[in-house]
């Protein structure tokens, strides 16, 4: 109760009334939505037909009837999978390889973080280049020319690559930004509790395990949860390379609810699955933080 | 915190109960000339046509024509020419009851269900009171009619669909001009082994690959078949499915597409085929001002040619019918159909055809000639004097037939299937059983 000691009694009710319209706000932008799509979840509408009650058969057919929502639900953890090795691994080798730089850190900061502020589209597109086989792309040429021109391949169209490539520009674009993330807390760690335990003969391991990632947890919880929740929702770059093809071998989730709703305007269906995205984001969070906290105590 | 709860739950339910109700009434499809005053004010076309295209143009000019009597007249072109976006925004608004004057569409299953609920207005009886009814084309009228014949979409546009070849490419690989749909696996096969893609596809937008799922069932059993299967009524698995599922499954093993086809777009396809690699191309007559006229590579100018459908043995249909889609169709929407529409309509559609020919393009009517453009090649007129000899029947695209979930799981199958992903038989399954599964909703 610090903070309110130091306010004047009324100022309690201004605070109220100061953050009642952001609430407000996130109610209607945010909740509004979800109950609304739980809601539909329990009719069968495709728009323009009456809205007919069916209960539960939506999420009968969703998890019973449904080959093409178990692939895209797997599909879209190993997305996330992809992802998250990339934006985290990549972001915390780079930060920590940046804190030991001593010239042109800013340089590098910006190269790594300008594919974040380039728009989505204009990623997909160049992606669609850099993966293409005729006329041969970036990727392709690479490695004809290191020699290993056995893996050449239309990797958008091989069912076996496609997944992968369509998670590597998400992840890609977004490590820069956890980086700097990363690389901010990596700065605030004391030099003094370094020093000391590079005098009692830590190893640059021992060091990093023992100190410095301990004291950076907190901001890599955050980044993981961001990270996480923006893996799950991933949606654009697949839906624009692929549109979830070949077959269903690149479709997540989100790409199948999208096309549920506005393709085959069964929006009662789209709905149950939409709902089903909201409780697995929930969750993944809650897990998260459980295992973090956990390993921290 | 739970009265908070009960609260927005009350208010998403009340919210969409209002909406719900929010359907509204429509005026009488069927009354194509309403009474009263003309009062001039800004009317809305939905449409998805290319932003630059001889439609917009031409509508554009009589739109401003019309305005010059009627002050305050405007028509407001609001267009989506990607079409699986434009879809999405169609229905959407179909769904929000806010659809505009007049908004494009295909004869698909979404639309009829807008015709029965009585949000179109009668394009037959309204052609026919503007006294314009026997100028079109019979197939270009056909093309926009719903299974039941009624007709609710007028056509702006009259196309035919080609396979264009490069006559020097044939003749590297030792092969002839396909005389049936059968020989074409096995000339793939010659094309691939003289170092030639066969055929250019454009795999991005998903319709290109669904014309050659049509093509087999229209030659052997006629354009009923897709009408049949959409309904259940007639299977992949029957003979006339499994031809076209193992012919595809043949083009598939040929290596008949370029590789990494599904990833490559419309003007990929093209710039294939325009600049000699690959030495057949599947496209319709929208294309002619880029594949007959100067504009066209000099260096395969000379080679370029086009032949129609092939038919097979014992096919049911002639060689002279083939896919002759008149695009998408504008329909009129029932509940803002007053006396200034109905007037700018009679003005409009009077006034088009002549307009539409001069640019070089066939018209969905008969009564005007189209111009050919001066830097046209011999086969411009080549080209539109196949509309003059067409047979009764057309194929028709199944993606405009089938219902979307249906439609969605067959492109997606498709490719596996030309891909070598899947095996002839579980295509047919997977396809039979989303059939048997989606279409019963569509079509009861």
């Amino acid at each position: 109760m610090q903070p309110n000691r130091m306010l004047p009694n009324r100022s309690r009710t201004s605070v109220l009334v100061f953050l009642l319209p952001p609430l407000l706000l996130y109610c209607a932008a945010v909740l509004f939505p979800i109950f609304q799509s739980l809601f539909l979840s329990f009719f069968s509408w495709n728009g323009i037909s009456d809205m007919e009650f069916v209960g539960l058969d939506n999420y009968v057919r969703m998890f019973v009837a449904d080959d093409i929502f178990w692939r895209a639900f797997l599909n879209a953890l190993i997305y996330l999978a992809i992802c998250l090795v990339l934006q985290l691994g990549g972001a915390l080798v780079v930060a920590s390889l940046l804190t030991s730089l001593r010239r042109g850190r800013e340089l590098i900061k910006t190269l790594y973080l300008l594919p974040a502020v380039i728009s989505t589209v204009a990623i997909a597109f160049l992606f669609v280049r850099i993966y293409s086989i005729d006329p041969a792309g970036l990727l392709n040429q690479l490695l004809h020319w290191i020699g290993l021109g056995s893996l050449e391949r239309p990797w958008l169209s091989d069912v076996n690559t496609v997944l992968a490539a369509v998670s590597a520009p998400e992840g890609w674009r977004f490590t820069g930004l956890y980086m700097l993330i990363i690389y901010a807390a990596l700065i605030a760690v004391p030099k003094e509790l370094e020093e000391a335990a590079v005098l009692d003969g830590a190893s640059r391991w021992t060091l990093f395990t023992k100190i410095r990632f301990p004291y950076i947890r907190p901001v890599w919880i955050t980044t993981t949860i961001m990270a996480t929740t923006y893996g799950l929702r991933g949606f654009d770059i697949p839906y624009l390379m692929t549109n979830g093809g070949p077959g269903q071998s690149s479709e997540l989730l989100t790409t199948y609810m999208y096309k549920t709703a506005f393709t085959s305007t069964d929006f009662g269906y789209a709905s149950t699955i939409s709902v089903f995205i909201v409780i697995e984001c929930l969750v993944a969070v809650g897990l998260i933080l459980f295992l973090l906290k956990r390993k921290a105590d | 915190m739970k009265n908070a709860f009960r609260a927005a739950a009350a208010a998403a339910v009340a919210a969409l109960a209002l909406t719900a109700c929010g359907g509204g009434s429509s005026t009488d499809p069927s009354n194509v000339s309403p009474t009263g005053e003309i009062k001039p004010r800004e009317i809305s076309w939905l449409l998805s046509r290319p932003a630059d295209g001889a439609v917009i143009n031409i509508m554009k000019k009589i739109a401003d024509d019309y305005a010059k009597d009627h002050p305050g007249f405007e028509l407001n072109l609001i267009t989506t020419p990607d079409r699986p976006s434009y879809i999405q925004k169609l229905e959407t608004l179909a769904a929000a009851n806010k659809l505009p004057e007049l908004f494009d569409t295909d004869a698909t299953p979404f639309a009829q269900q807008l015709a029965k609920q009585g949000k179109m207005v009668d394009a037959e009886k309204l052609l026919k009171t503007l006294d314009v009814y026997d100028d079109y084309r019979p197939g270009a009228l056909d093309y926009q009619r719903f299974d039941d014949g009624s007709l609710y979409m007028i056509p702006f546009q009259f196309e035919l669909e080609f396979i264009w070849y490069n006559k020097a490419l044939l003749e590297k690989a030792g092969v002839a001009v396909p005389t049936s749909l059968d020989d074409i696996p096995a000339m793939c096969t010659a094309l691939r082994n003289a170092g030639i893609t066969p055929i250019a596809i454009d795999g991005q937008d998903q319709w290109p690959l669904e014309r050659y799922v049509a093509y087999q069932p229209f030659r052997e059993a006629g354009p009923d078949f897709v009408q049949k299967l959409k309904k259940g009524e007639a299977k992949f698995a029957d003979p006339a499915g499994q031809k076209t599922v193992t012919w595809l499954a043949e083009l598939g093993k040929a290596k008949c597409f370029q590789e990494g086809f599904s990833a490559q777009g419309y003007s990929d396809a093209q710039n294939q085929f325009t600049s000699g690699q690959a030495a057949m191309y599947n496209i319709g007559t929208w294309e002619l001002p880029s594949l007959a006229t100067d504009k066209l590579n000099p260096d395969v100018r000379d080679d370029i040619d086009f032949f129609t459908l092939p038919t097979t043995e014992g096919s049911v249909t002639a060689a002279n019918e083939f896919v002759s889609p008149s695009g998408i169709g504008m329909a009129v929407n029932a509940k803002t159909y007053d006396p200034l529409v109905s007037d700018f309509l009679k003005f409009a559609l009077d006034k088009y055809p002549a307009e539409y020919a001069a640019t070089g393009a066939l018209s969905p009517t008969t009564d005007v000639e189209t111009a050919i453009p001066a830097n046209a090649t011999p086969l411009y007129q080549k080209a539109l004097d196949q509309a003059d000899n067409l047979g009764s029947k057309q194929a028709m695209p199944w993606d405009t037939q089938l219902d979307p979930t249906t439609n969605g799981r067959l492109q997606q199958e498709l490719v596996l299937l030309v891909q070598g992903n899947i095996t002839p038989e579980q295509f047919t399954s997977t396809m039979d059983n989303a059939i048997a599964q989606n279409a019963p909703k569509f079509f009861k």
